[in-house]
């Protein structure tokens, strides 16, 4: 029997909840935002000044930089200028590293990280340049019924195919929504696809056993899954992530005819899209989502 | 002098304490020797000589108000040296001749430039284009700069760069084929891929929190690599739109990031290091969604 591992939800992961502020509702992800979650202690402020701001409920970077300089002058009662370096250092402390274009275009190649994930569709290979992009995310969109859950299992084999065949030789993880994914599906077509190298029963089982189903059925099942990724991608060698798909819980639960949802799903969608794209660009892995049209 | 000493900027303990002792004006403080203002006010030496070393700095400049040209400081100038200063600045051309024709030339320096538009119309594009164009070479029209690309989406694609560099030295050999000058054939040799690509600054900011600590941290990038002629910021709006429920926080730090880079452009050509032009890229400001679902 072929089985392709399934598990429900997990146990949910605590979100780092310190540093909650009156100011914003903001959540802190366990992905991004780490050098902003920065707490001031760790920057090399002194002492009586980080315990200073800590009275006013000034605890992180994130906290630091939304004052205006009046704020911090009133709050630290330094000079502007002592204020300005002291906006310098804690800045130094949070912002992204430099890097050149040329820069990453050798470290890529140094570390033989494929740029695209080829999909065997010459066609559409040819206009995606190369294939699906590694390290970025990738939305698959169209009418219901055109194969887009199809496509995303098969891009599941692929993916875990060797690097000499094409493949990613590694895992995926398969965010399932509508219940869509059919494991003797997967087996069908990795069979069919590549009849030379899964003619022995065992590779079939490898295969299914390096794609990991999650069944997630809220959008707030989903976001948390997405936000436990980070740990699975480094324990199971993820190579894909797919979320199939992201419409039909966003429209099972925001109706867009009433007002405020529009936000709240906006805001759903964007939180959902940047954790994911932190993790594609750390792991430089593709991340697809999948999205239906109705007209 | 003057000046009432409130509208110096002192910390906030350091003036009360002045205050209360008495002095009121710049004037009277300027008599005062550090040793003597501390024991007199109860600040301490260093205090003291850095409060003395505000009022004085700040008294200087205001002196030579009739004496303007010596003064560089002075931001007054006719409207003639605005014209001729307008006519010799250059432009970054973005290779569409209809954009170009719109522009009056491509993108003009020491001006900030907005791009808007509905996703996938080709802002990012546009800005990759733009990091590419702003070092060609003055001989053949270009500015000769380079370009700090700042990322808050993680659309900005390796790849496609060295596709648009490639293409770009290609066309400046046909050019260069027909012109057959020496000074355009040396000019070319420097314009390899790995020179473009070298000169690109890239940084990704992956909250509002990162982009708001490398504005503050641009005046000392720009210093540092003085042939900066272009600094992008692709989704200027993006990281407030979703990480922020305080809208009037959110307007107070998107002004306060507009302003920085308004007075970073003015400065720099104060300075005369460069003279830079910022593209800055809200998409839309306000939450309604695009007709396709990926409206993020």
């Amino acid at each position: 029997m072929y089985t392709a591992r399934w598990r429900n939800t997990g146990e949910r992961k605590s979100d780092s909840g310190e540093g909650f502020v009156e100011r914003s509702q903001v959540l802190f992800f366990a992905g991004s935002g780490i050098m902003s979650n920065k707490k001031l202690r760790r920057v090399g402020l002194s002492q009586e000044l980080c315990d200073r701001l800590s009275r006013h409920q000034i605890v992180t970077c994130r906290d630091f930089l939304c004052l205006s300089p009046l704020e911090v002058m009133k709050v630290t009662g330094l000079s502007y200028r002592g204020v300005h370096e002291l906006l310098c250092t804690v800045s130094r402390a949070c912002a992204p590293q430099m890097q050149t274009v040329y820069g990453i275009k050798t470290q890529r190649s140094a570390n033989h990280l494929p740029a695209f994930l080829s999909t065997t569709l010459s066609a559409l290979d040819e206009a995606l340049h190369g294939g699906v992009a590694c390290g970025s995310l990738t939305e698959i969109t169209g009418p219901p019924g055109c194969g887009k859950t199809q496509f995303c299992i098969m891009m599941s084999v692929l993916a875990t195919l060797p690097t000499n065949m094409g493949g990613l030789e590694g895992a995926v993880v398969y965010i399932d929504t509508e219940s869509a994914f059919s494991a003797e599906r997967l087996i069908e077509i990795a069979e069919s696809r590549f009849p030379r190298y899964f003619n022995i029963k065992e590779k079939l089982l490898l295969t299914s056993t390096k794609v990991h189903v999650f069944r997630e059925l809220t959008c707030e099942e989903v976001l948390q899954r997405i936000e436990s990724l980070e740990e699975e991608i480094i324990s199971k060698k993820v190579k894909v992530v797919i979320i199939d798909s992201i419409a039909s819980v966003v429209r099972k639960e925001f109706d867009t005819q009433l007002q405020g949802n529009m936000r709240e799903r906006n805001k759903f969608l964007a939180k959902g899209a940047s954790l994911l794209k932190y993790l594609a660009e750390e792991f430089s892995i593709p991340t697809r989502r999948k999205e239906h049209l109705y007209l | 002098m003057q000046r009432d000493l409130v509208s110096f900027p002192l910390s906030p303990a350091v003036r009360v304490k002045l205050v209360s002792a008495g002095f009121q004006s710049a004037e009277e403080l300027l008599e005062a020797k550090p040793s003597e203002l501390s024991k007199e006010v109860g600040i301490s030496k260093e205090e003291a000589l850095e409060t003395l070393q505000i009022v004085r700095r700040k008294c200087l400049t205001n002196k030579p108000r009739n004496d303007s040209t010596s003064d560089t400081s002075c931001r007054k100038c006719t409207a003639l040296d605005l014209l001729e200063q307008e006519h010799t600045q250059g432009f970054i051309v973005t290779f569409c001749s209809a954009l170009d024709n719109i522009l009056g030339g491509g993108v003009p320096l020491m001006k900030t430039t907005e791009i808007c538009g509905a996703p996938g119309v080709g802002k990012t594009q546009l800005c990759m284009q733009l990091a590419v164009d702003v070092q060609i070479p003055e001989c053949f029209g270009g500015v000769a700069g380079e370009a700090v690309f700042i990322d808050t989406e993680g659309s900005f694609m390796v790849e496609r760069v060295v596709d648009l560099a490639t293409a770009c030295i290609q066309h400046l050999q046909l050019i260069a084929g027909t012109h057959m000058d020496e000074e355009h054939e040396k000019a070319l040799e420097d314009f390899t891929l790995e020179n473009i690509l070298s000169h690109i600054y890239y940084f990704r900011c992956h909250d509002y929190t990162e982009l708001l600590a490398q504005v503050y941290l641009l005046p000392d990038l720009l210093s540092d690599h003085s042939k900066v002629r272009l600094v992008i910021v692709d989704g200027i709006a993006f990281p407030f739109r979703h990480d922020l429920d305080d809208l009037s926080l959110r307007t107070r730090l998107l002004n306060g990031l507009a302003q920085q880079m308004i007075s970073l452009a003015n400065h720099h050509r104060l300075a005369q290091v460069g003279n830079i032009v910022q593209i800055t890229k809200p998409e839309r400001m306000h939450s309604t969604v695009s007709n396709h679902t990926s409206g993020i």
